[in-house]
């Protein structure tokens, strides 16, 4: 594959979502790898048929929304299974999860759900990701999520949860530029120092994504709806992780408003580019 | 206040996000106002009302979209999702319909959300290998009336007093012309399958649906076809099964216990 900068072309990659798969199948465009939520890949029929088609052309990396790693009743036997039997099948090159829980009282909230960050949040945490990578028998990267509110007591900060995380379970970590960026707006978080805090030698991807600026209660407000093009000051967020962490594999996601196969692609070589840039001026600097 | 535990803010945040009313837990825990916590339930109910409208696309045609997403809210409050597969998820719902009283005038809606669940599951199924005639060689004739043929996964069977049939293809997706079909027309025996991927929706008579609903219950061939010949005396069983292995609808066959 193609190398600009000293970054290679396969470390880009998009989120693949069910409008694209038959053009992707068909037009076999250029792409470094595809991720897809392992939860829409659970049953059988067209889609599971397509998922094989897929990974005989491309490296696939499975992104999963219904773990609940966070969730103080542990995480489900028989989602945990149904995981494992489809990382078996797609020998995907990465797979990733979510600081957060869905699951309380055995009812699925579909959404990614905030954790107060204590000690006991900690070792609950950790304990479902020691318990989902031994039964999948590798590593599972850790994504932080995008937030809207606090825990009044929550007295680790974030980024050193994800770090003592990595301490003690040995996952890697999924680093969501965008959701730090949504974050720190949010929350009145300082985006860089966010970055410093997290071990770098854990990060094994990075996301990138849009998202919406609205008003709450007459204040702004930032959605990670992944309904629009990466924002400016994301990028800069991103380049900035791409300086400390290097060329770490990265991904761009889009689902609300999906726009065509090809304008998503468009999104990915800007990352590349940005990433070339930001990389090779490095290399000059030195 | 004692620290609140993990589980107790997690408790606390389901109840705050499938129920408004219930949000004062949840609210002395964090230190935002109700409009982040607005955010997440925002996302929980919009996002399970397009699973719902996906699945049953011909229902919210029916009752137009604003009614649906009252009816997709009251249901999502009352019967979240037990599993994170969301294409799992509505298996609740043509009953909630059906109790629902202000649907209690459309009759026959609860049995197009049926109609349109079986469809959801034919396509979603796992995958199964289908044996072919020749695996009945190993069964011993004495044997045969105690066989049970496990039958696809994707299989699923709707009996319905009304012309659901009809009423589902003229509100399915895409549909355009607009035609007038009379609740007087009858009922109808439906079976729904994956076939090469496809699903396909068939009307069956009444012995082939008594038949076949009967075998996927589990009951075995004996039993089966003594349902078959109840609906119809000219049920003829060796066609019955050759038509069932050809279709590749027989998954697996197994003996039940001998009496």
């Amino acid at each position: 594959m193609a190398s600009v900068g000293g970054v290679r072309s396969e470390t880009f990659g998009i989120g693949l979502r069910a409008p694209h798969v038959a053009e992707l199948l068909a037009a076999r465009p250029v792409v470094g790898w595809l991720e897809v939520h392992a939860e829409n890949y659970m049953g059988g029929g067209t889609a599971a048929a397509e998922l094989d088609a897929i990974r005989r052309q491309y490296p696939v990396s499975l992104h999963g929304v219904g773990l609940s790693l966070g969730s103080a009743e542990g995480i489900d036997d028989a989602h945990l299974a149904r995981l494992e039997r489809l990382v078996e099948r797609i020998e995907p090159a990465r797979v990733s999860e979510h600081l957060s829980w869905s699951v309380s009282g055995g009812s699925y909230l579909n959404d990614l759900l905030p954790l107060p960050y204590t000690e006991e949040a900690l070792a609950q945490v950790a304990a479902n990701i020691d318990r989902a990578q031994t039964a999948l028998g590798r590593e599972v990267l850790i994504e932080n999520p995008s937030r809207y509110l606090r825990f009044r007591h929550s007295p680790i900060p974030e980024a050193e949860f994800l770090a003592a995380l990595v301490r003690r379970t040995g996952c890697g970590l999924l680093c969501d530029v965008n959701n730090i960026f949504v974050s720190a707006q949010n929350l009145n978080l300082d985006p860089i120092a966010y970055l410093d805090a997290l071990p770098a030698a854990s990060v094994g991807e990075i996301h990138l994504a849009g998202h919406a600026a609205v008003r709450r209660d007459g204040e702004p407000l930032l959605i990670d709806d992944h309904g629009s093009a990466v924002a400016p000051a994301v990028w800069t967020v991103y380049c900035a992780a791409l300086r400390r962490f290097g060329p770490v594999a990265s991904l761009v996601e889009w689902d609300k408003n999906l726009p065509d196969l090809a304008t998503l692609l468009g999104e990915a070589v800007k990352a590349e580019r940005n990433a070339a840039a930001t990389l090779h001026a490095d290399a000059d600097a030195r | 206040m004692p620290m609140p535990t993990l589980a107790e803010i997690q408790a606390a945040f389901r109840r705050a996000l499938l129920d408004e009313a219930e949000e004062s837990a949840l609210a002395t825990f964090v230190e935002e106002g109700p409009a982040r916590i607005a955010v997440y339930r925002n996302t929980v109910f919009a996002s399970l009302n397009d699973v719902l409208r996906d699945t049953f696309p011909a229902v919210c045609r029916l009752v137009d979209e604003r009614f649906f997403a009252y009816v997709a809210h009251e249901f999502i409050r009352r019967h979240p999702p037990r599993s994170a597969v969301l294409a799992e998820y509505g298996d609740a719902f043509a009953e909630f319909l059906a109790e629902f009283p202000p649907c209690r005038d459309l009759a026959y809606l609860a049995d197009v959300a049926r109609l349109e669940w079986l469809m959801r599951r034919a396509a979603t199924a796992g995958d199964a290998t289908a044996l072919t005639a020749t695996s009945l060689a190993g069964i011993a004739p004495d044997e045969t009336p105690r066989l049970r043929l496990g039958l696809h996964p994707s299989l699923g069977f709707l009996a319905s007093p009304w012309p659901v049939d009809r009423i589902w293809r003229a509100n399915r997706r895409g549909a355009t012309a607009e035609e007038t079909i009379s609740l007087a027309e009858g009922g109808v025996l439906i079976e729904v399958s994956r076939r090469d991927g496809e699903v396909v929706m068939r009307i069956l008579d009444d012995a082939a649906f008594a038949f076949r609903r009967r075998l996927a219950q589990g009951v075995t061939l004996e039993e089966a076809a003594a349902a078959a010949l109840g609906a119809d005396p000219r049920f003829d069983l060796a066609a019955a099964l050759s038509a069932l292995f050809a279709e590749g609808a027989v998954t697996e066959l197994s003996l039940a216990a001998s009496e």
